[in-house]
């Protein structure tokens, strides 16, 4: 338990996973469905950022006479740098496709889309048995 | 009963992740694994081996060189996914909310903005320039230009926008990052070393910061032209309007 108050970033990019799964799984509409999946993402990247940290670390930064044996570890903040920006793009094409979908449906909600996609498919849809 | 199931599960797993983060080393260890095995290499070596200060830009653009490039190449093509879903908007035809609305922003938003925005534009070039000795570097300094474009749309409409930063501009410079990295990568070719090791040998003689600063300087300008220009295009594809008798995008 002690380790958990020392590792307290750590607990806190569990819980911010969770909070974000909890949205992903049970809320209906779908831009908070994406919200969640970032907040995910976000907690991923905390919890990578936060292993570089070594105690009383300044910023891997050269220059001013500052010592390397200070400097925090550079190898994850590169890391979570691709990671946001991977984070944008998929975000981006999400959206895209909301978008679109509100434009063909008129909702956001998921149970509502997958009846009307189920009413659409039905008469036309003969022999396509998928579960 | 969905939402009882789903409450346990997460909860179940929160308690796993926990009991996980518990069990891990303490956080700040200088003598933990994840600060032990590589990492003086490259804290000591860096400067020398890439001739930046800055150590994360000398892993993103030197150590890690491919693996920004595919990074890069990953948002233009997720550019390119949101104009094959939603279109280009067609030229001098942009507009969505804000233009429509009867009700202006007001005096207050607009001047804020207009005052602002210089700032903002500096704010971001400082951040791709001082990348390589400062905390930046191109990535962020385009976050924060497409930021200060966002808020100029916001208050003043897409079409000012489109308008301020014309559509000829934003096509060319949207695959700037791809472009100057694979010719900064094929001039280390050409000077007879690897791919994107930032040489050009003879031209390199009397440069004053060294010809190896100048090309990182250009990869993060590229990068930031780039992504400024990438994220103005999705808002402009996302924000804007299916005129009355315009065809589905």
């Amino acid at each position: 338990m002690d380790r958990l108050l020392d590792n307290y970033h750590y607990a806190a990019a569990a819980i911010l996973f969770c909070i974000g799964l909890y949205s992903v799984i049970v809320r209906p509409n779908i831009i908070k469905k994406i919200i969640g999946l970032n907040i995910m993402e976000t907690s991923v990247f905390l919890l990578l950022v936060s292993m570089g940290w070594k105690d009383g670390g300044i910023a891997p930064i050269h220059g001013g006479g500052a010592e390397a044996a200070a400097m925090v570890n550079p190898i994850p903040q590169a890391l979570i740098l691709t990671g946001i920006v991977v984070a944008v793009s998929t975000t981006a094409v999400a959206l895209s496709l909301v978008i679109l979908l509100y434009r063909q449906y008129g909702t956001l909600d998921v149970d509502r889309l997958m009846k009307e996609e189920e009413s659409e498919s039905a008469p036309a849809g003969a022999g396509s048995g998928e579960g | 009963m969905k939402k009882v199931i789903s409450l346990c599960f997460i909860g179940a797993l929160g308690v796993l992740l926990l009991m996980v983060m518990a069990s891990m080393p303490r956080m700040g260890d200088p003598q933990s694994p994840t600060n032990t095995r590589v990492i003086d290499r490259y804290l000591e070596g860096a400067e020398e081996e890439t001739g930046t200060e800055n150590v994360i830009t000398g892993v993103i653009l030197n150590y890690r060189g491919y693996d920004t490039m595919g990074e890069v190449t990953v948002i233009f093509t997720g550019l390119a996914a949101v104009l094959a879903v939603l279109g280009r908007e067609r030229r001098g035809r942009i507009h969505a909310y804000p233009d429509r609305s009867p009700i202006r922003p007001s005096i207050i938003v607009r001047s804020a903005v207009s005052f602002l925005l210089p700032f903002i534009v500096l704010f971001s070039l400082y951040t791709v320039l001082h990348g390589e000795i400062s905390p930046g570097g191109g990535f962020q300094g385009g976050a924060v230009l497409a930021a200060g474009m966002f808020v100029f749309a916001a208050a003043f409409g897409l079409w000012r926008a489109g308008r301020t930063v014309p559509p000829w501009l934003r096509y060319a410079v949207e695959g700037a990052a791809p472009v100057t990295f694979f010719l900064v990568g094929a001039a280390g070719l050409v000077g007879g070393a690897e791919f994107l090791t930032y040489m050009l040998p003879k031209a390199s003689a009397g440069l004053q910061p060294s010809l190896r600063t100048w090309m990182t300087l250009l990869v993060e300008g590229g990068i930031g032209a780039g992504g400024a220009m990438i994220f103005l295009s999705i808002l402009m594809a996302m924000a804007r309007e299916e005129d009355a008798g315009g065809q589905a995008a």
